[in-house]
Parts: C-alpha cells; sequence; structure tokens
C-alpha cells in the first residue's frame, strides 16, 4: 500500500500549488458543460470545432480581466459593481446572475439524476440525497478538504483525452476543422446558432467571472504576487479547453460518425467513452458525471450566495453563526431545495434543460463583460493595470459576437426555425 | 417625516429665485474642516453645466430645492477637493462602524434640519445600512411616493448615527484635505480594529492602519491574521514598521519578522533600537514550534532575597502585558530561575515579606526547545497561566503565557 500512500502525497502536493484559477477551471467542465460538448459532437461532428480556438482565447482574457481586477482592487466583481454603478444597477445584475445561476445548479442535480439512473438509481432517491450531503458538506465547512478530493476525480476528464485519442478520429479533418473559420452555410444549419451560443455560455460562463475574482481576493492575492495567478489562470483555461476539444472530438467519432446524430440522453454520451472502456463505458462516464455534478453542486450555490449577499450588503461568510447571518444561510439553502426540487418534477426533459441552461449562460455573459470593461478602463479603480487596447478589443469583441449570435437566435425563433 | 434623506434630494428640480427650473441636484456636499456633520453646499446639474449653490442660499424644500438666488447668480462649480461628496464618497461605500465594530455598506443617508445661529441648516444624523435605505433606493421614482412611505414605515430602519461613523479613504492626499482621522477606531479594543481591519481591501486596510499611533498599531497588528499582517507590513516602510515592532509584545514582534523575507526582516531590524533589536534576534533564533518560539521576553523577575516591596517597584516599570505581569519570577544574580510569586499571592501580604516565602512549591518550568504541545500540556496538568522558560544553564529566558497556549490550541481544533 506505500506507493498509494505515495501517490496520495504527490496529489497533495500538486494542488497545494494549484490556485483558484484552475479550481475554477474544472469547476467549468460541469454537466453541463460535459453534455453541451457532447452535443456539438454528435450532432456536428467535427464542424463546431472551429469555435475551440476563439472560445478558448475569450476566455482566457476574461479570466484574466477578473483576476486582476482582483488582485488590484482587493474587491469582488459584485462589490466593484456597487461601488461604482450604485444600488440598482447592483440589483439588476444580481437578478440576472440568480436566474442563470439557478439554471447552472438546477444542471447540476440534472447531472447527479442522469449519472445516477445510469446505474439504475431512481432520480427520487439520488437527487434528495445528494441535495442533503451538498448542504451538511458546505454548512459542516468540509468543503475545502472536499475539494481536494473532487479535484482528484475531475483528472477522469483525461479519459475523454483517451478516448478521443482511441476512437481512431479523423486527425487531419478535425484538426483542420478546429482552424478552418466557418462559412455563413454552417450557421444556417438547424440547431447550429443555439449550440454555438451554447458552447460559450458553458465555457465563459457568467458566475465564474464572480467565483473567481472572490476566489482571488479571498486567497489574499495582491498586485505583487499577481503573475503567479495570472499563469495559474491561463493553465486552468487552456486545461479545460483542450478537454472539451477531445469530448467533441471523441462524440464525433463515436457518434456523429455512426449516424447517432443527438443525444437523447446521458446514456447515449457515455457511448463515446466505449472505443477506451468498452463495457466500462458506463460506469466511467457515470462516476465522472456524478463527481462533476457534486463538485460543481457544492460551488455553485455557495457562490451565488456570497456574490448575492457581498452586493447587497447582507451579512455573509460561514464563519458565522445561522442567526447571524439569516439570510446567507436560507438564501443558500432555498437555492439547493428549489434547484433540487425542480428535478423531482416527473417528465421532465433533463437533457434539454441542461443544453438550455448553458445557452442562457451565453446570452447573459455579454451584460456581465460589459460590466468588467467598464469597470477594468477606470484609471482611478485600476491604476496602471488598466486594459490594453488588445485586452480591450477581444473582450468587446466577446461580447458583440454573444449579443449579435442571441439577437440571431431569437430571431431565428421568432420566425420559426432555430 | 421630519428628516430628510439623501435619496429624496438627489435628482430633485431646483428652483431660483424666481421660481424657474434651473436644473437637478446632482450631489450634496460637506466641507469637513468647517464642520463634519453640516451640509455645507448643494451641486447642481444644469445645462450650462455644474452650480454650486451654498446652503445659505437655499430657502425650502418642498416639491423640489428653493434657493433664494436668481439663476444667473448662480456659481459655476470650480473642483471638489476638500469637499466631501454624499453621492460620490458616502452612498454605496463602506464604511466603519465603531460602535458595532465592523465595516458596513451605506444605503442610505439620513439627513434633518436644525438651526444654527438662528439660521436653518442640514446636518447628517445617520448612514441607514439597512433594508429601509436599500428599498427606499430602488423604488424611488418607480413607485408613488405615498405608498413608497407607508412601505418604508413598516420596515424597521438600520441606521448608524454620524458619530460613529469612520470613513475609509485611501488616497493619502484626499483622506488630509478631508481630515479622516479614525481616531474613533483607535479606541476601540485592538481585537476588534483587528476584525475591522480584516474584513477591507487591501489598499483600505493600508490606509486605516497608517492613522493609528504606533502602540494602538501596534496591539491591533497582534491580533490581526497572520496572512494579513504580512501585506500590511510589506505595504508599510521599514522604520515606521521598526517603530511599531517594538511596541508590540516580542513574541509576537518575532513570529511576524519570521514571516518575511530575509531581506525585507534585515530591513527593519536595522531600524529598531539596538536594545530591542538583540532581543529580537534572539527570539528569532529559535523555531517556531518550541517554548522559546512561543515565549516573551517581557517577565518581571527580582532578586529572589528581596521582599515584597521590591516587587512592587519593579512591577511600576514594567512594561508587558496583563498576562505576564501574572507571575514575578525569583531569580539569583547570574540569572539563574530560583522561583515563582503568583501576583495574587503577592497582594495581600505585608511589604516587608520576603519573597522566598511566597512561591509556589514544586517549580515548574520548561526547557527553551520544549515542543509546544508538550506546553500545552504543561500548562493543562498544572493549571498554569504562565511557564517561565530556562535556557541549558537553567537561566530564565523568557515567558510562555495562556493566550499563546490558547492560540496554539485553536489552531488545532
Amino acid at each position: 500500500m506505500r506507493w498509494l500512500r505515495r501517490w496520495k502525497i504527490q496529489i497533495i502536493v500538486l494542488f497545494s500549488v494549484l490556485g483558484p484559477g484552475f479550481i475554477t477551471a474544472n469547476v467549468d467542465n460541469d454537466p453541463g458543460g460535459i453534455l453541451t460538448y457532447s452535443q456539438a459532437g454528435a450532432q456536428f461532428g467535427y464542424s463546431l470545432l472551429w469555435t475551440m480556438i476563439p472560445i478558448t482565447v475569450a476566455l482566457i482574457v476574461v479570466q484574466e480581466m477578473v483576476a486582476r481586477m482582483g488582485a488590484v482592487t482587493g474587491k469582488g466583481l459584485s462589490d466593484l459593481i456597487r461601488e461604482e454603478y450604485g444600488l440598482r444597477m447592483t440589483v439588476l445584475v444580481m437578478l440576472g446572475l440568480v436566474i442563470t445561476n439557478f439554471g447552472n445548479i438546477v444542471t447540476e442535480f440534472a447531472g447527479i439524476a442522469q449519472s445516477m439512473e445510469l446505474f439504475g438509481i431512481s432520480k427520487y432517491l439520488s437527487v434528495p440525497v445528494c441535495a442533503v450531503i451538498v448542504w451538511l458538506l458546505v454548512i459542516k465547512g468540509a468543503q475545502k478538504n472536499v475539494e481536494k478530493i473532487f479535484l482528484a476525480g475531475s483528472f477522469f476528464y483525461l479519459t475523454y483525452i483517451a478516448a478521443g485519442v482511441l476512437s481512431h478520429p479523423d486527425w487531419t479533418h478535425s484538426l483542420i476543422a478546429t482552424v478552418k473559420p466557418p462559412t455563413l452555410e454552417s450557421f444556417r444549419e438547424k440547431g447550429a446558432v443555439f449550440t454555438v451560443i451554447g458552447l460559450v455560455g458553458t465555457t465563459i460562463a457568467p458566475w465564474m467571472q464572480f467565483y473567481l475574482q472572490a476566489s482571488i481576493v479571498e486567497k489574499g492575492v495582491t498586485k505583487r504576487q499577481y503573475a503567479a495567478s495570472r499563469l495559474d489562470v491561463i493553465v486552468g483555461c487552456i486545461f479545460t479547453d483542450v478537454v472539451a476539444w477531445f469530448i467533441i472530438v471523441a462524440c464525433a467519432a463515436a457518434l456523429y460518425a455512426h449516424g447517432f446524430r443527438n443525444i437523447a440522453s446521458a446514456k447515449d454520451a457515455a457511448e463515446a467513452l466505449r472505443p477506451l472502456a468498452g463495457q466500462f463505458a458506463f460506469i466511467l462516464f457515470a462516476v465522472g458525471l456524478f463527481n462533476a455534478a457534486l463538485f460543481s453542486a457544492t460551488i455553485l450555490p455557495l457562490s451565488t450566495v456570497y456574490t448575492v449577499c457581498e452586493g447587497l450588503g447582507f451579512e455573509s461568510g460561514l464563519d458565522n453563526k445561522f442567526s447571524e447571518a439569516p439570510f446567507f444561510y436560507w438564501f443558500y439553502t432555498l437555492l439547493i431545495a428549489l434547484g433540487a426540487g425542480v428535478i423531482l418534477i416527473p417528465g421532465l426533459p433533463l437533457l434539454k434543460i441542461t443544453l438550455g441552461s448553458q445557452v442562457v449562460n451565453g446570452m447573459v455573459l455579454p451584460f456581465v463583460l460589459v460590466f468588467m470593461l467598464l469597470l477594468i478602463n477606470k484609471k482611478e479603480l485600476m491604476g496602471e493595470y488598466v486594459n490594453t487596447r488588445f485586452f480591450n478589443a477581444i473582450a468587446w469583441a466577446t461580447a458583440g459576437v454573444c449579443i449579435l449570435l442571441g439577437v440571431v437566435y431569437a430571431v431565428g425563433l421568432a420566425t420559426g426555425n432555430s | 417625516m421630519t428628516g430628510l434623506t439623501l435619496t429624496d434630494l438627489l435628482g430633485s428640480p431646483v428652483y431660483d429665485a424666481n421660481g424657474t427650473a434651473g436644473g437637478r441636484v446632482r450631489e450634496v456636499a460637506i466641507s469637513p474642516q468647517d464642520d463634519l456633520s453640516r451640509v455645507s453646499a448643494v451641486i447642481v446639474k444644469t445645462s450650462s453645466g455644474d452650480r454650486l449653490l451654498p446652503y445659505a442660499s437655499i430657502s425650502a424644500f418642498n416639491g423640489g430645492v428653493k434657493t433664494s438666488k436668481p439663476f444667473a447668480e448662480w456659481q459655476l462649480l470650480e473642483g471638489s477637493e476638500g469637499m466631501l461628496l454624499l453621492e460620490r464618497d458616502l452612498l454605496d461605500q463602506q464604511v466603519i462602524d465603531v460602535h458595532g465594530r465592523k465595516v458596513v455598506r451605506v444605503n442610505d443617508v439620513d439627513l434633518y434640519r436644525d438651526t444654527l445661529n438662528q439660521l436653518p441648516i442640514l446636518k447628517i444624523a445617520s448612514v441607514d445600512v439597512g433594508a429601509r435605505g436599500a428599498v427606499r433606493r430602488l423604488l424611488k421614482g418607480a413607485v408613488p411616493s405615498a405608498a413608497l412611505r407607508s412601505l418604508l414605515r413598516r420596515i424597521p430602519p438600520r441606521a448608524i448615527p454620524w458619530e460613529f461613523v469612520d470613513l475609509i479613504e485611501s488616497d493619502p492626499a484626499r483622506r488630509v484635505k478631508l481630515k479622516i482621522s479614525n481616531d474613533r477606531l483607535a479606541e476601540l479594543h485592538p481585537a476588534d480594529i483587528a476584525d475591522i481591519i480584516e474584513d477591507l481591501a487591501p489598499d483600505d486596510r493600508e490606509a486605516v492602519f497608517e492613522t493609528l499611533d504606533h502602540d494602538v498599531a501596534a496591539d491591533a497588528l497582534e491580533e490581526v491574521d497572520p496572512k494579513f499582517q504580512k501585506s500590511i507590513v510589506e505595504s508599510l516602510d521599514s522604520d515606521r514598521v521598526a517603530d511599531i515592532m517594538e511596541e508590540m509584545n516580542p513574541d509576537a514582534a518575532a513570529d511576524l519578522l519570521g514571516d518575511l523575507s530575509d531581506e525585507h526582516s534585515e530591513a527593519i531590524l536595522r531600524e529598531m533600537q539596538p536594545e530591542d533589536r538583540q532581543g529580537m534576534r534572539d527570539l528569532l533564533e529559535f523555531d517556531e514550534d518550541t517554548a522559546a518560539g512561543r515565549m516573551t521576553t517581557y517577565y518581571l523577575s527580582v532578586e529572589f532575597g528581596g521582599t515584597v516591596a521590591d516587587a512592587i517597584a519593579t512591577l511600576r516599570g514594567f512594561e508587558g502585558g496583563p498576562a505576564a505581569v501574572s507571575t514575578i519570577f525569583l531569580t539569583d544574580s547570574h540569572g539563574t530561575l530560583v522561583g515563582a510569586v503568583p501576583l495574587s499571592n503577592l497582594v495581600l501580604a505585608p511589604s516587608t515579606q520576603p519573597l522566598l516565602s511566597l512561591v509556589t512549591e514544586p517549580m515548574i518550568s520548561c526547557h527553551q526547545e520544549t515542543p509546544e504541545n508538550e506546553v500545552a500540556e504543561l500548562f493543562d496538568k498544572y493549571n498554569l497561566l504562565t511557564l517561565p522558560v530556562v535556557n541549558d544553564q537553567k537561566m530564565l529566558v523568557g515567558v510562555v503565557t495562556a493566550d499563546d497556549v490558547v492560540g496554539f490550541l485553536r489552531r488545532k481544533i
């Protein structure tokens, strides 16, 4: 058993070095992410791979911006919005954030339900039990230790990389598809705009910006130590998108290539792992999906509650007793209860909800981006750390493209072809 | 309501002497050099730029602000340095609630009308940090005012009186202009000051810290969480750090020095007084997890042949804190530890009584390299308040106090 202990020690050492950027990136690969990437690969094959590079660049820019803001000002994003734009604006942003985060929370519980169904466990059992587990884990403050276990479990995503390789994809085709710019035709394909917004929304989710900035502040990163954090953020972003790329490729090779164009359930997504794990594809996928869902379920509701409490000036923090921070604890409990509760409604199309919530992310993202851009260009706030022209260009372009895609999608919905 | 709030004032129309609307209220200003709680002027946004209306020229407040000056005489705003502008500097910003001992965010500002030398004035009563202020800000203009007023009446107010509010301003030049001094903060218990400091953003934290006197800063710094201690110290000049560290308990100062980089701690040590510097260097030699790493070098020692009167004389010159004062140690001329006399034994004894007759038996002490957990065991077993620390020659080198042990044990929980 000695080799096991040595292995464990090495993992622990590795994690003590990894920071908020890496953790955020891993939580990014939540059930919403896994299933959106799987659907993109299954439905469109390699043809949406071109989105990966622009999305990765945008993700790095956006995450770096929030990390920089957190390090330079020492305040969270909702605090900054409150101080610079006042209460009304903050309330609007918080409302928007709660709505999209709630969609994501529902998705995490949907992930728990779907992964457990792969083992034949009914959602009526798995979801309430896990909701209680998540609630206890966080309230009892064991979350920090559990975080390390979850992070270890996240290395499950490496199996997608392996699956991607073992599925004998058309390397030439996929690599070309990654760098070739899209044609206007490809956008007209049914569901393409929807999926692209989903891809953006699941990779650059609004909640991540608030969570990362708050983590940077909590870690006490200052202007001087910022360079190390920046590296941590970039590495995290690249890692998460490499995994995303492989998920798309694995599903394209396993599903699209064999004519399974639509993922109706998580079971189909598990098929993508068959080249690697054969019979055990289901088990690997289910365990990994469950791990991702549970991990995100412990982080997302908590992050939402912290953000809202800070923005609106409510007492927050797990070191407070219930009586000292009633809104904090009540709101947290409500988010978990409602999030889990929605999943228990019979006959709910869990997959559709999952994919839809990521699209909502993509629609709300531009508004958060605009605030971030306005704040990060304020000299009195950021001093010499304001955005360079390059960063501004990328960030504004990202916001602009998201708005454009959203408008196109809305128009498509209204005219009946989306 | 006889009071007026900032939200009511902001954005309301301003009429000049002839009754024509000239603009809208953009800001309410205070001149701290004159009076930190009285409104000195109102800034009006007009189509031809911002105008400054001194409060004296305002005649009424109902349904808008009425001034006695004709529009043509409204003074153009030159600049706003030296003025505290309530919307920009107070609303939605963090301030220190000195009474509640925490950091809060301002939702609204409650004003009230008063008279001074028979002239009407407007003063700040309190800042609203609760739901009432928040709801008023959110719904004003969106909901009819009568309905809003009755809704607001039902929400219990959470307000902090203006005299308990300490402002936070990270720009030192503005701090001077606005006379922000954090005097009231300095009167709180160091542990409460530390809590407040920990709640602030780094720039604000350093700003507040810089306004404190050395001894207050030292006591507060001791109570601040180590990770913030480091970042605060790194932002100050070495000589100011040295001044503060000289006021701190030596063990706390040594712990902090040990956490800094070698060159930074050298720079600080060089700025210290020679006698403090040597004591610091000695303490830094020891491993943090041993008795010597936790001990303080401020202890009371008296020659063992002395009387109660000698001990009381030594007490008068003592620089250490309440924990270390609880025991008087008896040493010989070489500094070897001979005995320990608890303060309680001393208090009731006649002044001529020899100290040796008041020592507790047996005398408990520990070697300087005793590990922390054994130190804690000794405290528990013998119900100690203080534990003398000796070196290989049995000479007294320092004292571990109960609060150090409590801190150590809490880290284990």
